[in-house]
């Protein structure tokens, strides 16, 4: 077996923040429903768009951009790494 | 009955047959009939993927749960897709380089075979099994609705149907199937979604306004109900959800439909962009219905309320919008729709009967590749009747918790187990499964003791556990349990299951074995 300690750390390096993004973005979304659902339903600028609405829909973008994000990162830092080993 | 409706859904399942027969052809091994060889590149099975979350009842269940509530519609669909990430970053990868048909393969990589298959097997059928009670109720109720055909016969259509695919197709019928249904849901509630904006001219804002002065509760569909109360249940129902998509058997297992971890990424990359994409739709065809279909009479029954209930909101609004023919066509979809996840849920559940217990539990000193192979066939026919009989035993009971109950069983003892194995060097064969087994307990025992059981399905007054979601306390109970078990072992096993570790570890980050390991 080869060293592939440098490997570990760049997926730590990788993953810890993303998984935090994910974590922290999600629990405040179900943090707010539970105890400042008024704030959700506040009207967003001038529309009938409420907070909650865009909240909701930014998140779903979040969660698609940490998937992108980490294969992106993935394809460029990961691989290359993992191919100098298993060569 | 709709004549264009009927058209149709023969048209998908003479499409489905000859694409069952054709993948019969090739399944020669177990490699092609429970993974497709491999072969599933990373686009498809992304799409195939979308297609086990999009199942009928995320479907009309949302978007009918938007119509009735608004905002709280979207928290489920929030839920369901955070999972995603988490399978991204903690499981998907090693899960590709470690494993070949099932999730235990996995979790019993450096474990004693026979405890953690068992185990992970009694997992694997108590989330599938639940998961298809609850859809092949769904399904009678809504062909029943739809096509006007008695439940039971219904029942006996879709069981039937997917005993079909799954025995002679294998992986590679199923997989089809569940391609072709996402491509034409994904279709459909895009079609529904234009057609509703563009009454609006695409103005969102109008749109909402409009869907407020419509709906009885005004303004309040904007924020959150009642969906959740107290920060408990939230942060219970958050994680459940969070993790329990990753502990699911039947998307687990689309993971080794692909050739490596670099495929087993990109998957789920397209997977949480479609689903994103389809939740989405599923808000804007829910607050659709409420102003085209909540203020139309055809819609509603004399007394109030709509014609078969809410969860017909999306099927009513394909009416609204685009007559009897966009009405044909979604009916067709939410058909096809369940054939596809059914199969999907009844091969996972003979994978877990043929691969891990008859193969690795009852024969495993005499390994026979043919002999395998035709019991997970076996197995497959038992669970699809199984499903239709126990479809329709809970036809008139309330099913409500079962998906429920499914997550929570997946994420308090399939992900902590996986998890567990993949990352903690100190999980022993003991600990697992004694850890696994009371977490499974717990868990079961919670949800039978909270509200969604105790008082809605044995109508006791008061439940004797206050909250909804076990999740919180299940979770924490099965890696308090693994964790402590397995600290205190001092089994000659123990030594053998740590010294595994290192060996695994460096296979799951590097995929070096992997090849090897596919062809077996």
């Amino acid at each position: 077996m080869k060293d592939i300690s440098h490997l570990i750390s760049i997926k730590k390096k990788m993953v810890v923040p993303l998984l935090f993004i994910i974590m922290f973005s999600y629990f405040l979304f179900i943090t707010c429903i539970a105890y400042f659902p008024e704030f959700l339903g506040q009207q967003f600028f001038n529309s009938t768009i409420s907070y909650g609405i865009v909240f909701g829909f930014l998140l779903i973008l979040i969660i698609f951009i940490v998937t992108l994000v980490y294969v992106f990162l993935s394809n460029k830092y990961l691989e290359p790494e993992i191919k100098k080993i298993t060569s | 009955m709709n004549i264009i409706a009927v058209s149709l859904f023969l048209l998908f399942v003479f499409v489905t047959l000859y694409i069952t027969y054709w993948a019969a052809k090739q399944i020669s091994n177990r490699d092609s009939f429970y993974t497709a060889g491999g072969n599933i590149s990373g686009f498809q099975n992304g799409l195939a993927i979308s297609g086990d979350f999009m199942s009928a009842a995320s479907f009309l269940g949302i978007s009918g749960l938007v119509f009735a509530t608004g905002f709280d519609g979207l928290i489920y669909s929030i839920g369901f897709l955070v999972g995603w990430p988490i399978v991204l970053l903690l499981i998907a990868e090693p899960l590709r380089n470690l494993g070949k048909y099932t999730f235990a393969d996995v979790a019993s990589y450096r474990l004693q075979q026979r405890p953690i298959r068992t185990l992970s097997a009694l997992g694997s059928l108590a989330t599938v099994s639940l998961y298809l009670i609850a859809q092949m109720v769904g399904a009678g109720k809504l062909i029943q609705i739809l096509f006007g055909l008695p439940y039971d016969l219904a029942v006996y259509i879709v069981g039937g149907l997917m005993i079909l695919y799954v025995t002679f197709g294998g992986m590679i019928a199923t997989t089809w199937v569940q391609i072709i249904k996402a491509v034409l849901l994904l279709f459909g509630a895009t079609l529904i979604s234009i057609l509703v904006l563009y009454q609006f001219n695409f103005n969102l804002n109008q749109f909402f306004s409009t869907a407020v002065q419509n709906h009885e509760l005004g303004s309040k569909i904007l924020n959150p109900g009642g969906l959740i109360k107290d920060p408990i249940s939230a942060i219970s129902l958050g994680l459940a959800l969070m993790f329990g998509t990753a502990g699911l058997p039947h998307i687990l297992m689309r993971f080794f439909t692909v050739k490596d971890s670099i495929q087993a990424r990109k998957s789920v990359v397209y997977a949480t962009g479609f689903i994103g994409y389809f939740y989405i739709l599923t808000f804007i065809i829910g607050f659709g219905a409420i102003i085209l279909v909540g203020s139309n009479t055809d819609y509603l029954k004399p007394n109030g309320g709509l014609i078969g209930n809410n969860n017909m909101a999306a099927i009513h609004l394909a009416h609204a919008v685009g007559g009897d023919v966009l009405l044909g066509f979604i009916s067709a979809v939410a058909f096809a729709t369940i054939l596809a996840v059914v199969s999907g849920l009844t091969l996972a559940g003979a994978s877990a009967i043929s691969h891990d217990i008859y193969a690795n539990v009852i024969n495993s000193s005499n390994k026979n590749e043919k002999k395998e192979l035709f019991v997970s066939r076996i197995a497959t026919i038992f669970l699809g009747i199984l499903a239709i009989f126990l479809g329709i035993i809970f036809e008139k009971q309330n099913i409500a918790f079962m998906v429920g109950l499914a997550f929570a069983i997946a994420a308090s003892t399939n992900f902590p187990i996986i998890f567990l194995s993949m990352f903690w060097k100190n999980l022993t064969t003991r600990g697992a499964f004694l850890g696994g087994l009371i977490g499974l307990l717990v868990t079961i025992a919670l949800v039978i003791l909270s509200p969604v059981v105790w008082v809605d399905v044995f109508h006791f007054t008061e439940a004797i556990f206050p909250y909804k979601y076990p999740a919180l306390f299940s979770m924490t109970t099965t890696f308090f349990f693994v964790i402590f078990i397995s600290l205190s072992d001092r089994s000659s096993q123990a030594i053998k299951d740590k010294k595994g570790f290192q060996e695994q570890f460096y296979r799951s980050i590097t995929g070096i074995g992997i090849e090897e390991g596919k062809k077996h």
